[in-house]
């Protein structure tokens, strides 16, 4: 009996010491996350039911903002673009990559000198990319144009300068940028697949096609599942690459959501309006995501 | 999604200041006591305007310290500038660069009546553009006009004679489609024309021009005729493509400045920025000259009319959160800014004062490198200049749709009318019944 008071505080002592040695460690990050992401997040989620334009009080509006986003054709056209952008880019890029990790994962003289290659466009400036594929698809002075114009077609397209070809332009170079970074991530996931398997495979007599179904895939499931959950919401948040080829244009041929954000936002000051939207797109990523993660849960079971 | 998270934290900011009370004190002020106010910019390293304006200002107020803070260029000046007063921690003076977003400004309680700094200005249009309910809230220092710039050493390769200040569109479009075939056979690359990709390009001038034409109004029908001629420029090669000028990311300053097109329309402040050019090799050395812009009809054209134009004014507005210690000074400022003196220094420099008299002409015209004949002179200084933006609380997206329309049209991705009716449609839906 005499010893349980003694223990007691020791134990107590010990779980404050780790409570205290956790929170140390994950605090520096904790308090950006929380001051610049988490407290300004849930701040938009009160703004979104206001009508908020920087100066001045926000007035609770209820969910005008939302019936006006209902019937807002501008809206649906960014909506319709950015499903347009993703539904595109999602497969391509997940396509190239594991294209590019498989071509990669051999032993080949000089293969790391190409990973390295493929992984540029991944680090390099946004606006140089721009620029540079701007050029290239310059209706009448780019050397694509020229190219198309070799082997014979009459008609090449106007890519960004017309309303029809911008969005193919963006996603090819949206494809370009991004397949080296997933590429990587495949790679990865490739070097975890025994190589008995193969060996188990190759004696049997399969063919290299039956290899790639049998062996390569169900090894890469996680890894596949990990890249399209990131490639989902890193095509419904498209912005940067966007503003900087297109604006939007012509027209609102590209004109996506996170760029509709910030036009009615940052342009025109209608800060309640804005946040209406991002909740919406908000919404859309959470909504895809969980459903991407309850599908895979069905099949790991 | 992150995108809001600035302007939520800009609103706490400013929760945060208004609570703790920035206030000005507002003890008795000695008139020579030394005072320093703030005044904003942008790349002040090439823009030497704000420090010919603080510099003056020191000469006749010896005791007044007048210190620029910088801000971003182009348009991210206003979103600076907007995030910065609704956080309390703006500068006493700030410009508007333009009347898009005026509006914003003054109804989110953002500038101090500034009336009695403008007794002495008597009225202009662009003094009239910053007044509401008969209170005015910022005063114009610059006022910029958009003329015709030509290069006359490409004109005479061509053949073509020069303009005269008699020109209708017509005329310009005519005088376009020549040059380029008078080029192309004198064995130049260069263009008849160059039209930037700017929206003002067309609908400046259309809104300025056509009688009763009212942005306000939805009805946008009066744009028109500037678009068709704009897109027979287009095809007929006379001018560089609307496409080409946006993905090879041409500029009007090489354009114009290294004579790969005999003529631009654009602002009066490209003067500054070709004497600067010229000076630096930038650009090239030929002789060049201004027109007045092209017309509606004839009957606005010839030096003995007044040919219309368009341009918005640039203000100079004070922010309220100043102590009232200092918003005299400030005031003090801004009628120095407006006023004839500021205005003699700013032409001196190459830049358009908002009191065009003929002192500026000549201060401006005495400047090393700009033409001499009596038409750029008669284009610089006499017109009738319509502003750009209307004051209201439509103005910003309206310009933004229509910004959008004008892509649409230029790239050839819907015809001129089914264009405009959609905007209208949008306006209507989107705009105006907000």
């Amino acid at each position: 009996m005499a010893t349980l008071p003694r223990t007691r505080p020791k134990y107590r002592r010990l779980v404050w010491r780790n409570t205290v040695a956790g929170w140390s460690f994950i605090l520096p990050n904790f308090i950006g996350f929380v001051g610049l992401t988490l407290l300004p997040v849930a701040v938009l989620f009160y703004v979104a039911f206001t009508n908020w334009n920087v100066f001045g009080v926000a007035e609770w509006t209820g969910t005008a903002n939302f019936r006006r986003l209902w019937s807002d054709a501008s809206f649906w056209t960014a909506l319709r673009n950015t499903v347009y952008y993703a539904v595109f880019h999602i497969p391509l890029t997940l396509a190239a990559a594991l294209g590019l990790a498989l071509l990669l994962n051999r032993k080949l003289r000089g293969v790391r000198f190409f990973r390295t290659v493929a992984f540029f466009p991944y680090i390099t400036s946004i606006v140089a990319i721009a620029v540079v594929w701007n050029q290239l698809f310059s209706p009448e002075y780019g050397p694509i144009n020229a190219l198309l114009g070799a082997v014979g077609v009459d008609n090449p397209p106007g890519w960004t300068a017309s309303a029809t070809w911008s969005m193919p332009a963006v996603i090819i170079v949206g494809t370009w940028r991004y397949m080296g970074y997933y590429m990587l991530l495949f790679l990865a996931g490739l070097q975890t697949i025994p190589a008995q398997l193969y060996e188990a495979a190759e004696t049997d007599g399969a063919s290299p096609w039956q290899r790639f179904v049998h062996v390569t895939m169900p090894g890469l499931r996680h890894t596949t599942f990990f890249v399209t959950v990131l490639l989902t919401i890193e095509s419904f948040k498209v912005f940067d690459l966007i503003l900087v080829m297109t604006g939007g244009g012509p027209g609102q041929s590209t004109l996506v959501l996170s760029q509709y954000i910030y036009q009615k936002g940052f342009e025109e000051n209608q800060f309640g309006y804005a946040s209406a939207v991002s909740i919406v797109l908000f919404a859309i990523c959470f909504g895809i995501t969980v459903i991407q993660f309850w599908v895979n849960k069905r099949r790991n079971s | 999604m992150k995108r809001a998270i600035p302007a939520v934290i800009s609103a706490a900011t400013a929760l945060t200041l208004v609570l703790g009370g920035c206030g000005g004190g507002d003890e008795p002020v000695d008139p020579n006591a030394p005072v320093t106010i703030t005044l904003a910019g942008w790349s002040l390293a090439s823009t030497p305007e704000f420090k010919t304006l603080a510099d003056g200002f020191k000469a006749t107020h010896p005791n007044v310290t007048v210190e620029l803070k910088e801000y971003a260029p182009g348009n991210d000046y206003d979103t600076q500038m907007i995030t910065d007063l609704a956080a309390g921690t703006a500068p006493d003076v700030y410009v508007m660069k333009n009347l898009k977003n005026f509006y914003t400004y003054q109804s989110g309680g953002q500038l101090l009546d500034v009336s009695d700094a403008t007794t002495d200005l008597g009225s202009s249009p662009a003094l009239a553009s910053y007044q509401v309910d008969g209170k005015a809230y910022a005063v114009p220092y610059r006022q910029d006009s958009w003329v015709l710039y030509y290069n006359k050493d490409l004109f005479a390769k061509a053949k073509v004679p020069l303009p005269d200040g008699s020109w209708t569109w017509d005329d310009y479009t005519d005088a376009a489609k020549r040059l380029h075939t008078g080029l192309k056979g004198a064995g130049s690359n260069a263009t008849g024309a160059y039209q930037h990709t700017f929206q003002s390009t067309v609908q400046g001038f259309a809104l300025a021009q056509t009688p009763n034409a009212d942005l306000l109004s939805g009805d946008f029908g009066f744009l028109k005729p500037y678009y068709e001629r704009s897109l027979d420029l287009q095809a007929s090669g006379a001018q560089p493509t609307f496409g080409t000028a946006k993905t090879n990311k041409l500029t009007y300053q090489a354009q114009f400045g290294k004579q790969q097109s005999a003529m631009l329309l654009m602002g009066t402040w490209y003067v500054a920025t070709l004497l600067n050019q010229r000076k630096s090799g930038d650009a090239d050395k030929f002789q060049w000259g201004m027109a007045p812009a092209p017309q509606f009809d004839k009957s606005t054209t010839g030096t003995s009319a007044t040919p219309v134009t368009f341009g918005d004014p640039t203000g100079l507005g004070i922010n309220p959160k100043i102590s009232k210690s200092k918003a005299a000074v400030a005031k003090d400022f801004l009628k120095y800014a407006a006023g004839p003196e500021a205005g003699k220094a700013l032409a001196g420099i190459g830049i358009t004062p908002a009191q065009a008299t003929d002192a500026v002409t000549a201060s401006l015209f005495g400047l090393d490198g700009v033409p001499q004949d009596e038409l750029s002179k008669f284009a610089y200084a006499k017109h009738t200049i319509k502003p750009e933006n209307p004051v209201s609380k439509h103005t910003a997206g309206l310009q933004n749709l229509l910004n959008e329309t004008h892509s649409t049209i230029l790239s050839d991705s819907k015809g001129v009318d089914a264009a405009l009716s959609e905007a209208q449609t949008r306006a209507k839906n989107e705009v105006l019944n907000q």
